[in-house]
């Protein structure tokens, strides 16, 4: 079974402890427990899943909505970011707690396993040329060299089978990393 | 396949490859032909041989080069050949993909994934129409020339193929790859699959006339316009 990274981010002790021993006994999984002041120093490249609740979500959006695609929102019931993030019920009965958590865990495996999976680097790369920016452009804005942009390009057309900037916008969109404009 | 020969039955390329049947529409040639060779149907129809073999072999084969200098046909006939083209995807091909596109939204409520790819679909179509009508202008000043140059003889340059990538084909294969590797979400199967293989279908016709485009007409309107320099 592919071992996955997934790190836990809330104040409150009880349900941070009662996520991770579920996260254990259910999936085997050893999720780590971090606080808000940690994440800046966490590689969220070999991340594969951040569960916050909303309070920690709220002090560290910045943080959060760039990276989306990988969180988990402990909520109270209501959806959040127009559907664009992922949530998980805290007040749902146990059976149907749990079974969202399945399908959660599910997926992050199944991501892991796919090598195709993007690095945090090639989604900056992607989401500034789905935004319409040159090669050199990008380059400037991550202080990276040009054939550095060209080589993480490469790399997310082999990954994706796209090739055009229309087509990895769309991409970009279909997947949260960029606001749809339709 | 094998390349086609005058002997070459046309039933038989069709039955090989499919793609081939709105080459030969483009030519007025209905289905039901029969067994009669490629020569014979052509002497039938009226249509030149060298050129039916031509732009059908380049049409099939990726790595047919042309036999320079073309005798019996001049640009015109290629021109002619890629109006009906043009045509044939602005009143068939590019509504009829658009039209089974909105259905598949329609049957497909909760999918947000969709639209996008529509979005993207209309990206392509509008850069496809601004080619045709760009072609227009382009096809006008060729034939224009090509009668200026009247019978002399041209020496046609196969260097001169247009090797460009196309933006065109890099985003209908994007939009392939949209539907084969990323699509998610809930859809009605039968119109996503009725919609994908307009687009592949399209993809492949669109490629195999840029062949005929850039390794025919190219070298030839290079020649023609060296000649009347």
């Amino acid at each position: 079974m592919q071992q996955v990274n997934i790190k836990i981010i809330m104040r409150d002790t009880a349900l941070a402890v009662g996520l991770r021993h579920l996260l254990h006994n259910l999936f085997d999984i050893e999720a780590e427990r971090i606080d808000e002041g940690q994440l800046a120093e966490t590689d969220t490249a070999a991340t594969d899943l951040f569960i916050a609740d909303s309070r920690s979500f709220a002090s560290c959006i910045g943080f959060f909505i760039p990276r989306r695609t990988k969180l988990i929102l402990l909520t109270d019931g209501e959806s959040a970011g127009d559907g664009s993030i992922q949530t998980l019920n805290r007040f749902a009965d146990e059976q149907t707690f749990v079974a969202r958590l399945t399908q959660i865990v599910e997926a992050v495996r199944e991501k892991a396993e796919d090598g195709n999976e993007l690095s945090q680097r090639e989604i900056d790369v992607l989401c500034l040329v789905a935004s319409g920016m040159t090669n050199k452009e990008i380059a400037d804005k991550l202080c990276i060299s040009i054939n550095t942009v060209l080589s993480h390009r490469k790399n997310i057309t082999s990954k994706l089978g796209i090739r055009s900037a229309s087509g990895l916008s769309v991409y970009a969109m279909m997947n949260g990393y960029i606001s749809p404009t339709v | 396949m094998a390349l086609v020969t005058p002997e070459t039955k046309l039933c038989d390329v069709i039955i090989d490859e499919p793609s081939v049947i709105p080459v030969i529409n483009r030519f007025d040639i209905a289905l039901g032909v029969g067994d009669k060779s490629v020569k014979s149907i052509c002497t039938a129809k009226g249509i030149d041989l060298t050129f039916f073999l031509t732009i059908v072999n380049a049409y099939i084969n990726e790595s047919f080069l042309p036999d320079y200098p073309f005798k019996t046909f001049g640009a015109k006939g290629v021109i002619d050949y890629l109006r009906k083209t043009n045509n044939s995807y602005l009143r068939n091909q590019l509504p009829n993909i658009e039209r089974h596109f909105r259905a598949l939204i329609g049957h497909s409520d909760a999918n947000n994934n969709l639209p996008l790819l529509l979005q993207l679909y209309q990206e392509v179509k509008a850069e496809i129409e601004r080619r045709i009508e760009a072609d227009n202008t382009w096809f006008d000043k060729i034939i224009e020339l090509e009668k200026k140059a009247g019978q002399a003889h041209i020496s046609i340059d196969p260097a001169a193929s247009n090797n460009e990538a196309d933006s065109i084909e890099d985003k209908l294969n994007d939009l392939k790859s949209m539907f084969v590797i990323h699509l998610r979400g809930d859809y009605d199967h039968n119109l996503c699959h009725a919609v994908l293989f307009a687009i592949i279908s399209f993809e492949k016709d669109l490629r195999q006339n840029n062949r005929i485009r850039n390794r025919i007409l190219f070298p030839l309107a290079a020649a023609i316009e060296d000649n009347t320099k």
